[in-house]
């Protein structure tokens, strides 16, 4: 909490990857997100296709944590079948509250028809989807126009808001154009003057604060956030109001 | 100490790696002096390291010259001269040193000269900096760990600060750290959960320096983040100014 505010982290990973020193250990989490007043943090598992092995591990960890942690659901086109019926075990059996996709793990570009079952499910459900966005053409995110044009009920988000100049340009101009398009903050690229941007130019309702624990400390990304020249009203919004909103919580 | 939306810093703080001027492709948003100077003031930041962005990929030579315009006199900009292992640019950076004005220097991205980081090609320069006492900051992401390892380890009395290691990096660290007594990590990428209390309750905080690394990144955050740790007052007054100044002084050796 800072300041009567409740924080709220959108884009963070259970699973550890060691050639990164990267390791979802709850207690480490816990102290960062105590360190710098983060009340959730949302949680996902991208490493396994099959999304049920990666749900799993997600919704034990949320269940060690009820107060802390939120899980989102993780499918892959490249198992398609399981896609629709693991997100309903996911969202109804698990708890789980939304979706999170990675296009760099699979051969489609986010907008194409193998991805729209999941989007219909999303649609149906008012739920918000999670991508993970960047320069790549799998995950540029101007695809994501096509996706909020189709599905107006669900909500898409950009994780790390394209990451660098041109794609972040394309991000804006999504959410400048649909209403269920949002931007979320999370990038090791601490450009100077991006979090301003993406306030100014998206709203300071369409954008969410992400840090990619446990990958990286959230302290320092949500350092970005306070650190930023925007009003203090804009840094509520980021940093717990608009994901509230979202996620209904 | 409890986060607020407006931060302010509670220790002095001296950034150890700040980046002025252009780049040959990308323009710096920050424009002048006054603007890094306002920069500096609205995240009460006192005093930093600067050292100019044509060094970078172009010209250690043409770039240093490119820095005196930005330093001013008011003591709050110190000059961080580059440095390459050539004649010009040797016999440039060893003028300002008998004119008083060397305290460190940087060497950039030894990967893209082409030219190893070894001691057959950088020892004369290295022998140098070690007689005078001049630390040497070195880039972590631009730079081979092996020949950093083995090639320091060939000068235990030069003071290096590695600067911008990053997740990427996170291997690298430890193993740096533990075989270059003499080295300092510069912290403005270090992001790994938690690496930061890790690395100074096993290192001790006298092996780290605040760096942001402005203009390629935001002031701010990393200064944020070292606020936010289990740091006491004492390691967070070395990390944020006092590290750096002590290196500055020709006093960065450790053993």
């Amino acid at each position: 909490m800072i300041e009567e505010q409740r924080i709220i982290d959108f884009h963070g990973h259970t699973g550890r990857q060691d050639r990164y020193n990267w390791n979802d250990d709850p207690t480490a989490i816990l102290h960062a997100m105590d360190k710098a007043g983060i009340d959730i943090a949302c949680l996902f598992n991208i490493f396994h296709p099959d999304g049920t092995t990666g749900n799993d591990i997600t919704a034990r960890f949320v269940a060690a944590h009820p107060d802390r942690f939120v899980g989102f659901a993780y499918v892959s086109p490249t198992m398609p079948e399981r896609m629709v019926p693991e997100l309903t075990r996911a969202i109804d059996e698990l708890n789980l509250v939304a979706i999170k996709l990675y296009p760099p793990y699979t051969q489609w570009d986010l907008h194409e028809p193998i991805w729209h079952p999941i989007y219909e499910f999303a649609n149906a459900r008012g739920l918000a989807v999670i991508f993970h966005t960047g320069a790549d053409p799998h995950s540029h995110p101007s695809l994501l126009a096509a996706c909020a044009a189709q599905f107006p009920k669900a909500n898409f988000v950009a994780g790390h808001a394209g990451n660098i100049a041109e794609p972040r340009r394309a991000a804006i101009q999504v959410a400048q154009t649909y209403p269920n398009v949002y931007l979320e903050t999370c990038s090791t690229f601490r450009t100077p003057g991006v979090i301003e941007k993406l306030v100014n130019e998206a709203g300071p309702d369409r954008v969410l604060f992400g840090s990619d624990i446990s990958l990286m400390d959230p302290r320092p990304q949500l350092g970005k956030i306070i650190t930023a020249h925007i009003s203090e009203e804009a840094k509520r919004m980021v940093c717990g109001a608009n994901a509230a909103r979202l996620l209904g919580i | 100490m409890s986060t607020q939306f407006t931060f302010r810093p509670r220790v002095p703080v001296f950034d150890a790696n700040v980046r002025v001027g252009d780049l040959h492709y990308e323009p710096s948003a920050c424009r002048n002096r006054e603007q890094l100077l306002a920069e500096m003031d609205r995240h009460e930041i006192e005093k930093a390291l600067i050292y100019h962005a044509h060094t970078e990929e172009l010209s250690p030579v043409d770039g240093n010259l490119f820095l005196e315009e930005w330093l001013g006199d008011e003591g709050r900009l110190f000059p961080q001269w580059s440095i390459m292992p050539t004649a010009e640019s040797m016999a440039q950076v060893q003028r300002l040193h008998d004119q008083g004005r060397v305290r460190n220097v940087r060497l950039h991205d030894t990967r893209g000269a082409g030219l190893p980081f070894r001691a057959w090609a950088y020892g004369p320069m290295l022998t140098w900096l070690s007689e005078k006492r001049i630390p040497l900051w070195i880039p972590v992401p631009d730079a081979d760990a092996d020949e950093l390892a083995t090639t320091l380890q060939a000068y235990p009395d030069l003071v290096t600060v590695l600067v911008g290691a990053h997740y990427l990096h996170a291997l690298l660290v430890r193993p740096l750290l533990t075989a270059l007594p003499n080295t300092y990590l510069e912290l403005s990428r270090f992001e790994p959960l938690g690496e930061v209390e890790a690395l100074c309750s096993e290192y001790g905080s006298e092996r780290f320096v605040y760096g942001s690394w402005y203009d390629r990144y935001a002031m701010g955050p990393m200064l944020f983040y070292l606020h936010h740790t289990e740091l006491n007052d004492t390691d967070l007054a070395l990390i944020c100014a006092g590290n750096l100044l002590r290196i500055l002084q020709g006093e960065g050796q450790h053993d």
